[in-house]
């Protein structure tokens, strides 16, 4: 027969067995929403997860400097202890001798050429290959020494020679075909030369990476760091709360309080790489070799943005941690003009250059040739800040007279209508890499295809980005210049640029979230408090 | 019996194929890009995003897509899930199945075991406050949406009594040479929540199928005559009433055999529970098709195994069906 009783003291039993667990106290487990399922350098499928769980296996050459800047030959040895200029097209780097591969053999000048053959080659990295396109020769003068040849002198050549490809151990892989490497048995272990070596992964559930006694940079202190699945957003904030995970990455901010209310945790806050923008189609959806019948004009543009008080949103979804992006890139890019963040909030203007475009205000708002001025925003419900913002943006230009229809829709159906321009404003976001070059992919002629969904093309922005990516010496002028230019031509309004906050247990000191690779310094992270 | 239970189960495996070809070709005509949650990560080039659609076979035509998943489908090869690649279909499922399989059959036995019991007691007992009350709280549960429940429950219990564990079927500090013992209790308190979420909210069900079989059986003559006879209470119930208020709460089960498979997208969720019901949900809402494919499979064949069991266990023990 069913014994209640029986049934209660079985749960308090596992109940009160539970009280008193808690995770291994020198581990950092690390609730994500999505796992890397292949986080090895040339493998990456541009997915996020794989860039940011390779980062603790496999190490640059070099890692960006304290400044982030991408631009001339500073940055934090790693695999090569040194550098130096041979010429304005040359680069020679001095792998530190104490590297090694995770199964103990030296990391070799070998490795490091393997790996850029594969990074290069655009049949098997199509995401690399162009970001190494002014490389013309690497080659291997001995063991321990590397040189990097480039078509043409230009500042970012540092960071375009040790920022995108990681090396790889050419003794394990390149017996194999370059077609073969990815579902290869490398990939069920991968053996790295980082501060965190393979442990266990299981597909969808977790990935346990365990620390290498013997970095040659230092052991670190924390000896397992573990990447849990864990399913939505408040499955993993209560991992984080009950003390079952140690940290959590993009925290809401309305759950900062309740974090900051645990006294065994914190909440730190960096800003990231990412643009969320609302993108104008110059197209008729309808008619995509037509003209837009409202948002290829200019004027009505920049009417749009003007009526836009971006940093009021911004305080209502994101507190005063985010920021209002100066154009296509982040406050955290180096190009960034930190007193300028693009047009000003002037409902007047917006106005007037509406009229000037030859639209009348009426009872039922702007009106031109009988037709109403009236849009319509995709945007992804899965993204809570930007369903927010959508409806901010919604009530904003209402106030203006303009009508905005909102058309929220899942990830998927939002991506496709996306790339087939089926819109008239879509609210994107992008993750984009520390050099403001990766303005080309969404911004240029030549990123129509990729990124570029909106077929923006100005050949006087291209001719801009290129001699601002090709420059020599200070190349901040030129930036600025591509940034005015878009600014002016107004392909999109850029609306936020959104902090990362991560909550953490306070037990860990030094702790700090590179935005670049926000996992890559755990290594460094040390355990104050074994509780 | 052996012609009857020939053709409902070639009517069975046809209503399969039939599940198993229209959801492959619904998923691929409604709206959505596969490659959505890869190419919306960080910024794509054109290059890139069509090696992509060749890797995952996208650009080819859906007939030619069918073809190679029917092929695959002969050869036991699912494919390669997008979201997970180099993952294949096959070993994400069977990571994932014994998790389902040990939630759903703990719902379904608690299920059918205190539903049945509280439906049997409320039966004779109809009318007593406590039925009422019983009632009136089982159909309260089965109006709660389970996701709201598992949160309140994790909150409840995982963060303010800080007594159970909150997500996962294990704890994250267990080692791999954990004691089997000790590896057998984690999972057990890991299970008690979206177990007890689960149950509550669908073991109303079971209890008011029961409830109400079991007092028309009751009512019934034999069981009078039971009761004449002078068999003992206990008998009487168990014995002749219950037996035949048990075909309702069969029909019941077989159609929740389901849930024991795919499990439960919500709760799955909530307590980041690793069984198949989120690795369903993540499949569908990011279009990786051939892991929706994988797990449609598995539904269909549960569906249709749940309700092909429940007719012929119905046939076993209902001698009238027998003879008809």
């Amino acid at each position: 027969m069913f014994q209640p009783r029986m049934l209660a003291a079985v749960v308090l039993g596992l109940g009160a067995a539970c009280a008193t667990e808690r995770p291994a106290d020198t581990s950092v487990i690390i609730p994500v929403g999505g796992l890397g399922s292949s986080p090895v350098p040339t493998l990456y499928q541009n997915r996020l997860a794989n860039f940011l769980q390779a980062d603790l296996m496999f190490l640059r050459l070099a890692d960006l400097p304290a400044s982030l800047e991408t631009v001339g030959d500073d940055g934090t040895p790693r695999l090569a202890a040194s550098w130096e200029r041979r010429d304005p097209v040359t680069l020679v780097f001095h792998l530190d001798p104490r590297a090694q591969w995770h199964d103990g053999t030296p990391v070799t000048a070998r490795d490091v050429v393997f790996a850029f053959d594969r990074a290069r080659d655009p049949n098997l990295t199509p995401e690399l290959a162009p970001l190494l396109s002014t490389m013309t020769d690497i080659v291997a003068e001995d063991e321990a020494t590397v040189v990097v040849r480039f078509d043409r002198p230009y500042a970012e050549q540092f960071y375009n020679a040790t920022f995108h490809v990681q090396p790889l151990p050419a003794h394990l892989l390149e017996h194999l075909h370059p077609d073969s490497v990815a579902t290869s048995d490398f990939l069920q272990a991968p053996v790295g030369n980082g501060p965190y070596r393979w442990g266990e992964f299981v597909a969808g559930q977790h990935l346990v990476l365990e620390a290498n006694p013997s970095f040659y940079l230092g052991a670190p202190e924390v000896d397992r760091v573990m990447f849990l699945r864990g399913g939505d957003y408040d499955a993993r904030l209560n991992l984080l709360l009950s003390g079952e995970a140690n940290t959590l990455r993009n925290v809401s901010i309305q759950d900062v309080e309740r974090i900051e209310a645990d006294p065994g945790l914190r909440v730190l806050t960096t800003e990231s790489y990412t643009v969320a923008y609302l993108l104008f189609n110059q197209f008729d959806p309808h008619d995509l070799e037509r003209p837009h019948p409202i948002l290829s004009d200019v004027r009505v543009r920049q009417a749009l943005i003007h009526a836009l008080d971006r940093k009021t949103m911004l305080e209502a979804v994101f507190g005063a941690s985010a920021s209002v992006p100066p154009g296509p890139v982040s406050r955290l890019h180096w190009i960034r003009d930190t007193t300028d963040s693009g047009a000003p909030y002037d409902p007047g203007r917006a106005r007037e250059l509406l009229r000037q475009a030859g639209w009348t205000f009426s009872d039922d708002g702007w009106i031109r040739n009988g037709e109403p001025l009236a849009l319509t925003l995709n945007y992804p419900v899965s993204s809570r800040p930007r369903s927010h913002f959508a409806q901010l943006i919604q009530e904003q230009w209402r106030q203006i007279g303009v009508r905005l229809e909102l058309n929220g829709m899942d990830g998927p159906t939002w991506s496709q209508r996306r790339r087939a321009r089926d819109f008239d404003l879509d609210f994107s976001s992008a993750g984009m890499d520390p050099s403001p070059a990766g303005i080309q992919q969404s911004w240029s002629c030549a990123g129509i295809g990729g990124s570029n969904v909106a077929h923006y093309c100005n050949p006087l922005v291209d001719s801009l980005l290129a001699a601002a990516t090709f420059a020599a010496g200070e190349t901040r002028p030129q930036w600025q210049a591509v940034l005015e230019m878009i600014e002016r031509d107004a392909p999109a309004a850029f609306i936020y640029s959104p902090p990362t906050i991560f909550g953490v247990h306070r037990r860990f000191g030094n702790v700090e979230f590179p935005p670049y690779s926000y996992w890559s310094a755990i290594w460094r992270w040390t355990v104050t408090d074994s509780r | 019996m052996t012609r009857w239970l020939l053709g409902r189960t070639v009517q069975a495996g046809g209503t399969f194929l039939v599940a198993v070809v229209l959801m492959f070709f619904v998923m691929r005509l409604s709206p959505g890009d596969p490659l959505a949650e890869v190419a919306g990560e960080r910024q794509i080039s054109a290059a890139e995003y069509q090696h992509l659609q060749e890797r995952f076979g996208l650009s080819e035509p859906v007939g030619a897509q069918f073809r190679s998943f029917v092929a695959g489908v002969a050869r036991g090869d699912l494919g390669m899930s997008i979201q997970f690649a180099p993952s294949s279909v096959t070993s994400l499922i069977a990571a994932r199945l014994p998790a389902t399989l040990l939630l759903g059959g703990t719902v379904l036995f608690i299920n059918f075991t205190v539903g049945i019991v509280l439906g049997v007691w409320q039966a004779v007992h109809r009318g007593h406050a406590l039925d009422r009350w019983l009632s009136f709280l089982t159909l309260a549960a089965y109006a709660l949406p389970s996701f709201w429940l598992g949160l309140v429950l994790a909150w409840l219990f995982g963060i303010h009594w800080d007594l159970l564990p909150t997500g996962r079927m294990t704890s994250p500090a267990l080692m791999a040479d954990t004691a089997w013992g000790t590896r057998v209790l984690d999972i057990a308190r890991h299970l008690i929540l979206p177990a007890a979420t689960l149950s509550i909210v669908t073991i109303a069900a079971t209890i008011r199928y029961q409830r109400t079989a079991m007092i028309e059986a009751l009512s019934q003559d034999y069981v009078r005559v039971a009761a004449a006879k002078g068999l003992s209470r206990r008998q009487v119930v168990w014995r002749h009433a219950w037996r035949n208020a048990l075909f309702p709460v069969l029909t019941l089960f077989g159609l929740w055999l389901p849930l024991f498979v795919t499990g439960s997208v919500f709760v799955e969720d909530v307590f980041a529970w690793p069984g198949l019901g989120s690795l369903t949900a993540h499949a569908i809402t990011g279009r990786d098709y051939p892991l929706i494919m994988g797990t449609a499979i598995l539904v269909s064949a549960s569906v249709v195994f749940g309700t092909w069991l429940s007719d012929v266990v119905h046939m076993i023990l209902d001698p009238r069906l027998r003879h008809t």
